[in-house]
């Protein structure tokens, strides 16, 4: 079924509750007539508004409660989970892609393998509009790391892509964060692959 | 360490993308749900001025946004919050606070989404355009959420850069709010004055016939109606609009009298249409006002053959015994009012038994397993009520904003509830951790002190400083000997030796060859070491530049851990202090959630209830009715006395 354009289902709206509304101030001429008179159509009579209003207010306080709790706790589990010192996160950024479908990543740190993901359909329509994907939060000692990444899915001429990307990197004391950035190189006509440091 | 900085968008472009996206998403479901369409079919508006996506500057801000493109504004507002608390969010702060409002819309939380909008819009930076657009998708859920009143002052006051499209609907809200609150004039005089675009003309021209009929002013109601009941019709959206105008002029003219004039506009509601039961009785009464009962049973027993919930076709059971004793067939008249006393006593008994499993709270709970899994989508609206009994009367019930908007603050309150259970088990978990990494930590402390207490960094490092200046002054007085290898020392001190006992006997002759091959040796040793002088001071740099490096790691470590020495109890300290803060946090708020959970419940089991009982109502006036017609007929046909 052709889907019924949002405009179409606006006014649509606009005028079911319009009818509503007239409904309500227009009694049956049946008085009229000789019959016994019968009820007018039905218009659904509601709670007065400030019921819900009230309700609706205090629902709201307390939903901001939790989300101001949830903010907390997040906060809290993070830094208790993955220390500044040694926090090691790994993004991904799609700026793409004529070149590239992405269909999963695999990512490997010192040879270990710290994430395989698979992407839904909306998940890479987010990644296309200037999502960014946080791929893996964990820790990392000090020193030198190699993080080793392969990205899976259909490449030029729809065929089946994989290809992997390096990079070893310092983990000083403070907090690394690291993109895996998939664009197109124009001029090969072919998707590019870049790890990079962030500070 | 190289910062790769990305290029920064058009600051215009960010804000409008950001303001469009999180708005259009949040209240394009309300809307299409409560006109009354499958949800499924769904698609989010189409803006002509949405703009491209946005720029990221900071990998965090990013993360946010896939959250939130990948319709889970709850995470995406939980990160945005932390991680603005981290200070991750500097290059995108404005962008952020905006992201922040929608998201508070998104998720239903419309008076804090307000207070920053206003916060944010306000300031004489942000475009007009921008500020506009927010302002009106705000008046839009306060609308929705039956705050006219608000909605009406947002509209009222925007600003004229909206683009056509959005601005005739602004418009159209706008009479809409001042509808709602009786105040027909000031409508009157909104759509009277406005030359909407066509798209909108027929839907403003009837909203306007609409608010005239309600201010008394019939005839020039009349002529906006006729003029959308009889346009050309051209696809389905038009042909409803007819319907609707049709139907509201038709009964418009039989309550003033004009029934020949309303059965034409009745005439004209199609007959597969959804209004078209009531169009049906309506022209039933219209014949019968024309004094034409027996036509007017055509319509009315059409009526019969349907669906006993819709209350025109409750009414066409009275009107049809009406009309057969109009004409005088009171046998059949008396079978027709039995026969409706029979079919309201029976859904009445359905009714009886729907508010009572209203009134247990069934309801609710059925919704809830009926939507299993679904549920967990913060975008969730419901698009089908359970087939229970009591669904059958609610579908009127369930286009209403105030419905939906209870509903989805019931669900929010459960999801929270489950999400604060979830965050309660992982708080135990953290409470362990905590306990354990003090007790490690007590553990370890004492090794740890007396492992750096041997470790002597600074003693290490003025010996590296010394033989870097040993090796310096070497270069500098070209010394090879003091670079040679401890063998190549023992061979010099042979020598050295040698040379002594060759001074202390100078004419000794024995000696004489002896002294010759001294000399040779001496030659081959001095020669040995000044021409690999230069690699041996390059390999002795390299090592010494070696050992500075693991010098300054070891410095490091030992600065490390000097530091977790020192800050580890504090950090071990405000881990537990806020542990300790946020379980009563969250064991109150998990209390509260239920609680209000229970009133949100009691609320919509309220409105289903009233909604019930008006149909009881009806009903039982219909009974009543019945009752009495046949009562007359009775009375009627039984011979009088003769005094």
């Amino acid at each position: 079924m052709k889907p019924i354009p949002v405009l179409a289902r606006m006014r649509s709206l606009l005028v079911a509750v319009s009818a509503v509304v007239f409904l309500a101030g227009t009694a049956v001429a049946a008085a009229q007539t000789e019959a016994p008179a019968p009820a007018p159509a039905a218009v659904a009579v509601l709670p007065a508004p400030p019921a819900f209003q009230a309700l609706d207010t205090q629902v709201q306080d307390l939903k901001q409660e939790v989300i101001d709790l949830n903010r907390d706790l997040f906060n809290l589990e993070e830094e208790l989970l993955f220390p500044a010192n040694t926090q090691v996160a790994v993004f991904l950024s799609l700026d793409v892609s004529a070149y590239f479908a992405l269909d999963s990543v695999q990512l490997r740190v010192d040879d270990k393998q710290v994430a395989n993901y698979l992407y839904t359909e909306r998940e890479i329509e987010a990644l296309n509009r200037g999502g960014v994907q946080r791929l893996f939060l964990g820790n990392l000692k000090v020193g030198q790391h190699e993080i080793v990444a392969f990205f899976t899915g259909k490449g030029p001429h729809d065929r089946d892509y994989r290809r992997g990307a390096t990079l070893t990197f310092p983990k000083g004391v403070g907090a690394k964060y690291i993109e895996l950035r998939v664009s197109d190189r124009q001029r090969q006509l072919q998707p590019e692959f870049v790890i990079r440091e962030w500070e | 360490m190289r910062v790769l900085p990305l290029p920064r968008a058009r600051g215009p472009v960010r804000w409008a993308a950001v303001v469009l996206g999180v708005v259009a998403l949040s209240t394009a479901l309300p809307d299409a749900l409560a006109a009354g369409f499958d949800a499924q079919s769904l698609v989010l508006p189409t803006d002509p001025s949405a703009l491209p996506a946005v720029q990221v500057l900071d990998l965090h801000y990013g993360d946010v946004l896939f959250e939130f493109y990948r319709d889970d504004p709850f995470d995406a507002l939980i990160k945005l919050n932390a991680y603005r608390a981290q200070g991750h969010l500097t290059a995108h702060a404005e962008d952020a606070e905006l992201l922040l409002g929608g998201l508070y819309l998104s998720l239903g939380q419309h008076l804090e989404a307000g207070r920053i909008f206003q916060q944010v819009l306000d300031q004489p930076r942000v475009p007009q355009s921008v500020r506009d657009r927010a302002r009106f998708y705000l008046a839009k859920v306060w609308y929705q959420r039956g705050y006219h009143e608000r909605a009406e002052s947002i509209f009222a006051a925007m600003g004229s850069s909206l683009p056509p499209e959005m601005d005739a609907e602004r418009r159209a809200l706008l009479a809409q709010a001042l509808l709602h609150q009786g105040k027909l004039e000031p409508a009157i005089a909104l759509l009277s004055s406005w030359s909407a675009p066509s798209q909108w003309r027929g839907y403003a021209q009837f909203n306007l016939g609409v608010a005239l009929v309600r201010a008394q002013r019939l005839e020039e109601g009349v002529t906006q109606l006729e003029a959308v009941g009889t346009l050309p019709t051209a696809g389905q959206e038009t042909a409803a609009l007819r319907d609707k105008a049709n139907l509201a002029l038709g009964y418009a003219l039989l309550q003033t009298g004009q029934p020949a004039r309303a059965q034409l506009a009745l005439e004209r509601v199609r007959l597969e249409g959804p209004l078209s039961t009531k169009a049906l009785l309506g022209e039933g009464w219209a014949l019968a006002a024309l004094g034409q009962h027996e036509q007017a049973l055509v319509p009315w027993l059409e009526l019969q053959g349907r669906s006993l919930l819709d209350a025109a076709v409750q009414e066409s059971y009275l009107a049809v015994p009406m009309a057969y004793a109009k004409l005088g067939a009171d046998a059949q008249a008396v079978e027709q009012y039995e026969a409706a006393l029979h079919a309201f006593a029976a859904e009445r008994v359905r009714l009886d038994e729907s508010i009572a499993a209203l009134r247990k709270g069934q309801l609710m709970h059925t919704i809830v397993d009926h939507e299993g899994r679904d549920l967990e989508g913060w975008l969730w609206q419901i698009r089908k009520l359970p087939e229970v009994p009591e669904s059958r009367y609610l579908v009127h019930l369930l286009a209403s904003h105030e419905f939906q908007e209870a509903l989805k603050n019931y669900r929010a309150l459960l999801v929270m509830e489950r999400n604060l259970a979830a965050w309660q088990t992982s708080l135990g978990a953290f409470d362990d951790l905590v306990a354990q990494r003090q007790r490690r930590f007590a553990e370890w402390l004492p090794a740890a002190l007396a492992k750096l207490d041997g470790i002597q960094v600074d003693g290490l490092r003025q010996r590296q400083t010394v033989m870097r200046a040993a090796l310096t002054r070497a270069e500098a007085e070209r010394d090879g000997a003091a670079l040679a290898t401890a063998s190549e020392h023992a061979v010099w001190e042979k020598l050295e030796r040698m040379e002594a006992t060759f001074t202390a006997r100078p004419d000794d002759h024995d000696l004489l060859e002896a002294r010759d091959k001294y000399r040779l040796l001496q030659g081959v040793m001095a020669w040995r070491l000044s021409s690999t002088m230069k690699a041996r001071a390059a390999g002795i740099s390299r090592d010494l530049n070696k050992t500075r490096g693991a010098l300054e790691d070891t410095n490091s470590a030992w600065a490390h851990v000097a530091e977790a020495r020192e800050q580890m109890p504090a950090r071990l300290v405000d881990y537990r202090r806020r542990l300790d803060a946020l379980q009563p946090r969250v064991a109150a708020a998990r209390q509260q959630l239920l609680a209000m959970k229970a009133q949100q419940e009691q609320f919509l089991a309220t409105l289903a209830v009233a909604e019930l009982q008006l149909e009881q109502g009806r009903l039982a006036t219909y009974e009543v009715q019945a009752r009495f017609a046949l009562a007359a007929i009775y009375d009627r046909a039984t011979p009088r006395k003769q005094p």
